[in-house]
C-alpha cells in the first residue's frame, strides 16, 4: 500500500517498544532491527530490559532513533510491538493515542484501542510455515519484515544486520531471511495505510560500529596485559568475564602456545577476590569482575589489599540492589560502597567509564594504575553501559606503554633506594617500593595486621598512625593523575550538572530539556574517584550545581559534600533517582527542575 | 670452633629460620615450625624460590617464625588457599609451603579448601590442627572429636570434620596424617610433600598446651602418643642421594617416587598399607576413630594427576615475568579487531 501522501513524516525521532517474552529468540530479532538501522546511519540505540529468567518472563527491548543523538529510552513508545500474551493488555493500556501498534494475530488476544493504528499478522502461523519446530523462535523476525516495510528500512542493511547476528551459520541466515521477507510482504499487500514514522538513511561514519561495554572492558583489560582473571558468575558481569575467555586465545598466546592469562571460576566472589590478591602480590596482573553482591563478599580481602598494598582491578558491573535486588535492572548504587570498601578507614581508587571508549581505556589502565599505586583500583560500570550495545569509532590503542609501578627486580635495583624499607615512603609520594616473591630481595611477611616501615609486626600507636597516614596521602595523591572530568561549560554558568558513569547516554537529551526552559547549563562528567580538582573548579565557578545519579541517596553527592571545602557546600544539590529503568531523560529533567525551582 | 655444617646448596641451616615465636611456650605449631626449617633445609630448597601461605590464627602466625628469607603471605582468615591459587597463576616457579590452623581450614576456610584441592594447586598445605580455637581462648572448633573434652567447659559431642578422609573424597594428590611430637614421621613427610608436585595436605595434630592438653582432650600430647596408629615408617631419599648408598630395610617395604626424583620409602609395620588405594586409606581412618584413635602417616598418593597450572596450559615462563611485548596485542592487532567489529 502506499503511504498517505498527506500524512507527516516523522524520521529518525522516535522509539520501537517490543514485548516479548524471555528465551523466545527475540533478542536477535531485536537486534537485527537495531543494526539495520545502524548500518542505514541512522543514529540509534537499544536497551534491553530483561527478567531474571532463562525462559517465559516478560521482555521489552527499547529502541531509540534519534538524529539528535539522543540515547534515552524515550519517554513513550511510538510504535508497540506485542507478542507476549502475559503483558499484552498492559502494555495496551499503557500506549498514548496515535501509538502504532503491530502486534502477532495468532496470540488470539484483542487490541482495543481505537484510538491507535493497529497492524496484525499471523506471525506464529506463518513460521510455521517455514519450520514447524523453530516457529517459536522465527516468529519474531515477522515483526522485522513488518518494521521494515513500515518504516522504510533497506533490505541490504537487513541482510548484512542478518549476517553479523548468525555469523556464518548459513542455514539459520536462509530461514530468517525468508521469514523477514515473507513478514514484509505481508504487511505490503494486506496493512492498509502508513504511519508517519520512517527511518531515512544518513552518511554513516564508516569507522562506526556498536559493542557492549563488558566486551570493551574485556578488550580492554588484553591489552591492558591481564594474567589472571578470577571471577564467578553474576549478572550482569557475567559476559565481561566470557569475552575475556572468548579474545584470550586469539590474542594472547605465549611463544610455545602456552597462555599467558590463567583464568579460573572460582567458587565465590570472596576467593575470586583472593586470587586478584595472591596474583598482584606475585607480581601479575590479576583481574576479576562482579557486580554489588560481589563486592560485598569480597570487601574484607578489599581491605587487606589497601593494608598490604597490593594491587588489583576489580570491575563491577552494577545492577539494582540491595540484595538480589532487580538482578537484571541498572543503577549506581554501588559507587559509595567502592570508594570505601571494607572495614576501618579505606579508600579506593575507581575509574568510571561513560562510554565504550572509555570501556576499552579504563581496561587496560586500570592495571597500571593499580601497580602505581600499589592497590585495589575499581573499574565502575553498569548493566546499561555493560550490556547494551554503544557506538564508537574504534578503540584507540594505549598510548603508553605499561606502567609496573615501584618494582625492585634486581639486587642493583635494591641498592640504589637509599633507606629501603617495604612500607617506606622513600619518594615522598606516599608510594612505597616493592619486591616480588622468588626475588629474595629483602623478603617480608605480608600481612593485614600493624607493620612497620620495613615490614614487621607492630602495634605501636604512632607506627600505626603513620601507616594511615600515609596511605590516605598515597590515595588522595593519584587525584589528578586520573582521568580529569569532561567539561562542556557555558558562558553564563548559571547552572552546572554534575553527573557520571551511564548518564553520558542521557545528558545530552537533559540538557536540551533543561535549556529550553531559558537556563543555562553547564555539565561535567566525573570519570574517577578519588575527583579530580578540576571538579572543584567547575563548583566554583557555577552559581548552583546539580549533582545527578541513577541511585537513592545521592552518593557522589555524599561524597562530595564530605571532601569539598565548607563554603562550597551551599551551592551543592542532590538529583537522585532509581527505578531499575536506565534514566528517562524527562523524569531526570523534571527533578533537576523542580530542585531548582524549590531552591530558587 | 665448629665447621657449621651445609646443605646441598652450601647453605646453613640458619638460612632458613625465622624470627622468635611468640606462641604459648611448649605450642606444637614450634615444632612443627622447627621441623619446616629442617625440611626446607635438608631437601636444599632456596629459601628465596619459597612462598610462605597462611591464614589467621595460632598456627598462621607462624609462617613469621621459619624462613625468613622468603616471602610470606599472612592471609585472612580461611582464604589462604586462593590467596595462593593466584600467586601460582602468576609465578608457578614458587614453592609454596601453606600453614592453616583446624578452625582456619575445617569451619571458614573448608570452601577454599576443597576447591585447592579440586584444583590440585601445587602447594604443601599443613593443618597444624589442635582442636580448637587458640587465639580467642579456647573454643572448639569442628576437627574436635565426639567425646573429647577440653580442659575447661563441657565435652564435645558433635561428630568431627576429618580432613584427611575429606581430601581423600575429593581426590587429593597426597593425603598424609601426623603429629607433632613425631619429628622423624613429620619430617620425612613434610620433605616427600615438597617434592611432591600437586595438592600435598598434611593433617598434624598439634597439641594446644593452653587449652587443649588434658589428658580427656584427644588431641593431648599423652592421648596422641598412646593412640597413635602408625601406618608405617617413613624414610625420606632426596633425589641428590644415590639410593643404592641407603641401607636396603630388613622387613617389607614400598618405595613412592616424588615428582622431583626423591622417594619416600614406607616399611611395613602391621599391616601392609597401600598408599594409592582410597578405599584403603579411608577405612584405616574410619577404624581409627571409631577406637578414638589417631592413624599417621602417608594415608593416600596419587601422581597422575595434573595441576592447576597444567591443566590451564599456562605458558612455560612464570606470567609475572613476562615483557610488555609477550603481554599487550600489537596496534595492527587492535585495528584488525576493530575492522572485524565493522564488518570489513
Amino acid at each position: 500500500m502506499e503511504k498517505q501522501e498527506t500524512m507527516e513524516r516523522i524520521c529518525n525521532d522516535f522509539t520501537i517498544n517490543i514485548a516479548t517474552a524471555n528465551g523466545t529468540g527475540s533478542q536477535s530479532a531485536n537486534l537485527i532491527v537495531l543494526n539495520s538501522m545502524f548500518q542505514m546511519g541512522v543514529p540509534v540505540s537499544g536497551k534491553n530490559l530483561f527478567p531474571s529468567n532463562i525462559s517465559g518472563l516478560p521482555t521489552w527491548f527499547i529502541i531509540r532513533a534519534s538524529d539528535r543523538g539522543y540515547q534515552a529510552p524515550g519517554d513513550k513508545a511510538h510504535i508497540q510491538v506485542l507478542m507476549n500474551k502475559d503483558t499484552w493488555q498492559k502494555d495496551l493500556a499503557g500506549l498514548e493515542s496515535g501509538t502504532v501498534v503491530i502486534y502477532n494475530e495468532d496470540v488470539k488476544l484483542p487490541v482495543d484501542r481505537d484510538d491507535c493504528p493497529s497492524f496484525g499478522m499471523p506471525m506464529t502461523k506463518m513460521a510455521r510455515g517455514i519450520n514447524p519446530k523453530l516457529a517459536r523462535l522465527m516468529c519474531n523476525m515477522y515483526y522485522v519484515g513488518a518494521l521494515a516495510h513500515l518504516l522504510d528500512i533497506d533490505d541490504a542493511a537487513i541482510s548484512n544486520a542478518l549476517e553479523r547476528q548468525f555469523k556464518g551459520k548459513e542455514k539459520a541466515i536462509e530461514l530468517n531471511l525468508r521469514a523477514i521477507g515473507e513478514g514484509r510482504t505481508y504487511a505490503e499487500e494486506n496493512w492498509e495505510g502508513g504511519i508517519p514514522y520512517c527511518v531515512e538513511a544518513r552518511d554513516k561514519n564508516p569507522d562506526a560500529f556498536l559493542v557492549e561495554g563488558n566486551e570493551a572492558v574485556a578488550l580492554g583489560s588484553i591489552f591492558g596485559g591481564i594474567n589472571m582473571l578470577s571471577w564467578y558468575p553474576i549478572t550482569p558481569s557475567s559476559s565481561l568475564a566470557e569475552s575475556i575467555i572468548e579474545w584470550l586465545p586469539k590474542l594472547r598466546e605465549g611463544d610455545d602456545g602456552g597462555a599467558t592469562c590463567a583464568v579460573i571460576q572460582a567458587e565465590d566472589e570472596l576467593a575470586a577476590a583472593g586470587m586478584v590478591i595472591g596474583a598482584g602480590w606475585a607480581g601479575g596482573r590479576g583481574m576479576t569482575c562482579t557486580s554489588g553482591p560481589g563486592i560485598s563478599l569480597m570487601s574484607e580481602f578489599i581491605g587487606l589489599a589497601y593494608f598490604a598494598e597490593v594491587p588489583g582491578v576489580i570491575w563491577d558491573v552494577n545492577r539494582v540492589g540491595p540484595s538480589t535486588g532487580l538482578p537484571t535492572r541498572t543503577q549506581q548504587g554501588d559507587l559509595s560502597m567502592l570508594y570505601e570498601a571494607s572495614h576501618g578507614d579505606t579508600q579506593h581508587i575507581v575509574l568510571i567509564p561513560g562510554t565504550v571508549d572509555e570501556c576499552f581505556e579504563y581496561g587496560w589502565r586500570a592495571f597500571d594504575y593499580a601497580e602505581r599505586f600499589q592497590t585495589i583500583v575499581f573499574g565502575f560500570s553498569d548493566l546499561d553501559l555493560g550490556m547494551n550495545r554503544w557506538s564508537t569509532a574504534g578503540f584507540q590503542y594505549p598510548d603508553s606503554p605499561m606502567d609496573r609501578g615501584k618494582v625492585l627486580r634486581t639486587q642493583d635495583e635494591l641498592d640504589a633506594v637509599a633507606n629501603y624499607g617495604r612500607y617506606r615512603d622513600v619518594d615522598g609520594d606516599g608510594i612505597p617500593y616493592r619486591t616480588l616473591p622468588g626475588s629474595g630481595l629483602d623478603p617480608v611477611l605480608y600481612r593485614g595486621t600493624g607493620h612497620d616501615e620495613d615490614g614487621v609486626y607492630s602495634e605501636d600507636p604512632d607506627v600505626y598512625y603513620a601507616t594511615v597516614s600515609r596511605l590516605r596521602r598515597k590515595i588522595d595523591g593519584a587525584r589528578d593523575l586520573l582521568p580529569a572530568p569532561v567539561v562542556r561549560e557555558e558562558e553564563e554558568q548559571q547552572i552546572g550538572v554534575i553527573y557520571y558513569g551511564s548518564v553520558e547516554n542521557s545528558i545530552t537529551e537533559i540538557d536540551d530539556m533543561l535549556e529550553s526552559t531559558g537556563l543555562s547549563v553547564s555539565t561535567c562528567r566525573v570519570r574517577a574517584l578519588p575527583y579530580h580538582s578540576e571538579v572543584e573548579g567547575f563548583i566554583e565557578r557555577h552559581d548552583k550545581v546539580i549533582v545527578l545519579e541513577i541511585n537513592r541517596d545521592g552518593q557522589l553527592y555524599g561524597i562530595l559534600r564530605k571532601e569539598l571545602p565548607v563554603d562550597l557546600l551551599p551551592r551543592l544539590h542532590s538529583v537522585a533517582y532509581t527505578d531499575g529503568i536506565p534514566p528517562r531523560a524527562r523524569v531526570y529533567a523534571d527533578k533537576i527542575l523542580e530542585v531548582l525551582e524549590v531552591t530558587a | 670452633m665448629s665447621v657449621m655444617k651445609l646443605n646441598v646448596i652450601d647453605l646453613e641451616k640458619s638460612e632458613y629460620t625465622g624470627g622468635k615465636s611468640s606462641l604459648c611456650p611448649g605450642c606444637g605449631h614450634d615444632q612443627i615450625s622447627k621441623i619446616i626449617i629442617q625440611a626446607a633445609w635438608e631437601n636444599g630448597i632456596s629459601p628465596e624460590g619459597i612462598a610462605k601461605m597462611s591464614g589467621i590464627g595460632c598456627s598462621s602466625k607462624t609462617p613469621a617464625y621459619f624462613l625468613g628469607k622468603s616471602h610470606g603471605f599472612n592471609t585472612v582468615h580461611g582464604r589462604m588457599p586462593s590467596v595462593t591459587t593466584g600467586a601460582s597463576m602468576a609465578n608457578k616457579s614458587l614453592s609454596f609451603i601453606a600453614v592453616s590452623g583446624d578452625g582456619d581450614t575445617a569451619s571458614i576456610g573448608i570452601g577454599q579448601f576443597i576447591h585447592a584441592i579440586r584444583r590440585n594447586l601445587d602447594m604443601v598445605y599443613i593443618i597444624e590442627n589442635n582442636g580448637v580455637y587458640g587465639l580467642t581462648k579456647g573454643q572448639y572448633s569442628a576437627t574436635v572429636e565426639k567425646g573429647s573434652k577440653k580442659k575447661k567447659g563441657t565435652m564435645n559431642e558433635q561428630p568431627p570434620i576429618d580432613l584427611c578422609a575429606m581430601a581423600i573424597n575429593l581426590g587429593c594428590s597426597f593425603v598424609a596424617r601426623s603429629f607433632s611430637g613425631s619429628k622423624k614421621q613429620l619430617t620425612a613427610l613434610i620433605r616427600a610433600a615438597m617434592g611432591h608436585r600437586g595438592m600435598a595436605v598434611i593433617d598434624v595434630i598439634s597439641p594446644c598446651v593452653t587449652f587443649a592438653n588434658n589428658d580427656e582432650s584427644y588431641k593431648s600430647y599423652n592421648y596422641v602418643k598412646e593412640n597413635d596408629e602408625v601406618l608405617h615408617m617413613l624414610d625420606y631419599i632426596p633425589h641428590f642421594t644415590p639410593i643404592e648408598e641407603v641401607d636396603i630395610p630388613e622387613g617389607e617395604y614400598d618405595d613412592i617416587q616424588m615428582f622431583d626424583g626423591s622417594t619416600l620409602r614406607l616399611e611395613t609395620v602391621g599391616d601392609d598399607h597401600d598408599p594409592s588405594d582410597a578405599v584403603s586409606a579411608l577405612s584405616a581412618i574410619h577404624h581409627a576413630e571409631k577406637e578414638n584413635k589417631h592413624v599417621t602417616g602417608l594415608l593416600y598418593y596419587d601422581d597422575s594427576m595434573q595441576t592447576a597450572d597444567e591443566e590451564l596450559g599456562l605458558t612455560e615462563t612464570p606470567l609475572s615475568a613476562l615483557s610488555e611485548a609477550e603481554l599487550r596485542p600489537s596496534e595492527a592487532e587492535l585495528a584488525s579487531i576493530n575492522a572485524a567489529f565493522r564488518g570489513a
